[in-house]
């Protein structure tokens, strides 16, 4: 059986960013095991944090090994931990990408050729998933706002859109977004904290959300203005939803 | 004037909690804050007018280009022994030299963060450190700080993440335009091995060859003593002509380049060594180059001004400690 290519990007939340609130992460989790496997195999890629310590040790209390097969990789400590990460990588169902900054992301990630294990990992039905950098990393252009200014990075374009990440609570992006666009910037999509856009192939099949007000948006540049859409979300906090049966 | 003063800015960003730390928090108030504060007590500030932001490195004209290339020790392999810290403090003109670490090597690692702070601390000097992994949090531009440094000291860790995220954020060139203005880039491990043509890493698993800045020529290996898989990768990746002759160096030894020659090599650690590794005769040989061995135990040398030792005794006072 051929798995489908799929993203899953956080505007915000998961583990990193709402203690007490699984809902994304148990979304992400439950689309690994469709593999089929009872425990998911989940490796997390720390690598926009510097491979911060505290953050890998945060990720295994949260992917413990009760639910799933946890590993990580640490690009900075290489002559320990797996030997060869794009075998590595081919064999997980999901992939799960930090938080930080995403042009050291990018940097560090074309350094060891991670970028171009990954395209094959998703094209090989293996899920992406990731908060903050590692939701801009997957698109053609993304606004980073993880250095004071918000600037347009060039992503890795497994998706032909743009993103903007933390949509409601650093203002700043918002107007940085809608000036790139203007300028020429593909469209693409916001999410806010707590919003993850889910895409199927390079197409958003699905908005859910871990917080009932969390939202996001097909933003365009159109004839010289910026048309923000908002776009119709599942919550995850409801048990019953139908729609989480599609 | 262009002080990087972190203390109390969180970044602005509020959603990672991440992975953020004032220097406060690293324990670094004695030696920041008591020279921000102290002018005062400061009778040792640098007499050089303070740089414009237009020209952040032009107070540095007329210096010598200055690289001291260590192969291992320093604050993050022998906090017990101070003696190369001490060595790149004094390299700097200034009495209370502004230094600033690059953690990058390391992933911005808060412990090689901390142990700066604290081995600087009783030195007299300003520190601060970037964080390319945490730049919202700087008050700062990137390249006007880093060329308002006495001395710039890049940490150990990988060599190829290193030069990824420098070149990713731009602070290859900035490097470069510093040590061409005079400011003293110091460096261990992969902070050393970056400045040259080429280096052995381990970044990506078993020791290899890569490319460096090569704003010294030749090739360095690193830990030449006390990581001994390195060596016959140096060796025969000079004996094959893969990379150029170089300078093998061990743990505990710097060699300080003036311009792009070697004009000292200088020991933290009595018996350890640095070779000159090239080919003679078809043949690759290791030169032993004898370092000066640092003495320690004198905080207070003659080069060192009546009022700065003053300075010190009162700060070490302040921290309870007899000296």
């Amino acid at each position: 059986m051929t798995r489908p290519r799929q993203i899953v990007a956080f505007g915000g939340g998961g583990f990193s960013m709402e203690a007490g609130n699984p809902l994304l992460d148990d979304y992400v989790l439950g689309l690994a095991t469709a593999s089929g496997r009872d425990r998911p195999r989940v490796c997390f890629l720390p690598t926009a944090s510097g491979d911060a310590d505290h953050y890998v040790v945060r990720f295994y209390r949260h992917f413990t090994a009760a639910r799933c097969e946890p590993s990580h990789i640490s690009l900075f400590r290489r002559d320990r931990g797996v030997a060869d990460i794009r075998e590595h990588l081919l064999s997980q169902d999901l992939v799960y990408v930090g938080g930080g900054s995403v042009v050291s992301l990018l940097g560090v990630w074309r350094a060891h050729g991670v970028d171009a294990a990954l395209r094959d990992a998703w094209e090989a039905g293996v899920v992406m998933a990731g908060l903050s950098a590692g939701s801009l990393c997957w698109f053609a252009e993304a606004m980073s706002g993880y250095h004071g200014e918000c600037t347009p990075v060039h992503g890795m374009e497994f998706l032909p859109w743009s993103n903007a990440v933390h949509y409601d609570k650093e203002p700043h992006r918002r107007p940085a977004f809608h000036a790139a666009l203007l300028a020429g910037m593909p469209g693409g999509f916001a999410a806010e904290d707590g919003a993850a856009l889910h895409f199927v192939g390079e197409e958003l099949a699905r908005v859910v959300t871990s917080r009932a007000t969390a939202r996001a948006f097909r933003v365009d540049a159109v004839g010289g203005e910026v048309v923000e859409l908002p776009l119709p979300a599942t919550y995850l906090g409801v048990a019953a939803e139908p729609a989480l049966a599609a | 004037m262009p002080i990087v003063e972190f203390v109390g800015q969180e970044p602005t960003n509020s959603t990672l909690d991440l992975m953020w730390r004032s220097p406060r928090e690293y324990g670094t108030a004695s030696c920041t804050s008591a020279s921000h504060r102290g002018r005062a007590v400061s009778p040792d500030r640098d007499e050089c007018p303070a740089p414009s932001a237009s020209q952040p490195g032009a107070r540095r004209a007329g210096r010598v280009p200055t690289i001291f290339a260590m192969g291992g020790g320093g604050f993050t392999m022998e906090p017990e022994n101070p003696a190369l810290d001490e060595y790149v403090r004094g390299l700097a003109p200034a009495r209370e030299p502004r230094i600033c670490l690059l953690p990058t090597a390391g992933g911005d690692s808060e412990d090689q963060i901390r142990r700066f702070y604290t081995a600087f601390a009783d030195q007299l000097c300003k520190p601060t450190h970037v964080s390319l992994f945490r730049l919202g949090a700087q008050l700062v531009p990137l390249r006007e700080h880093l060329l308002s440094q006495d001395v710039v000291y890049v940490g150990g860790g990988s060599m190829i993440n290193l030069l990824a995220l420098w070149r990713a954020h731009g602070v290859d060139a900035i490097l470069r335009e510093a040590w061409q203005a005079g400011i003293v880039l110091a460096g261990l491990s992969a902070g050393s091995m970056c400045w040259f043509e080429h280096g052995i890493t381990t970044s990506t698993g078993a020791p290899r060859a890569a490319a460096g800045l090569g704003f010294l020529p030749g090739s360095n290996s690193v830990h030449h003593d006390g990581e001994p898989a390195r060596r016959p990768v140096f060796l025969d990746a000079v004996a094959r002509g893969d990379i150029p002759p170089g300078w093998g160096v061990d743990d505990g030894v710097g060699l300080l380049f003036r311009g792009t020659r070697v004009a000292e090599a200088v020991t933290s650690r009595p018996g350890a060594r640095a070779y000159r590794v090239h080919v003679v005769e078809g043949e690759v040989v290791e030169e032993a180059i004898e370092p000066r061995v640092l003495t320690l135990s004198v905080r207070v040398d003659p080069k060192t001004p009546l009022a700065v030792a003053e300075l010190r005794a009162l700060r070490a006072a302040r921290q309870g400690r007899l000296d």
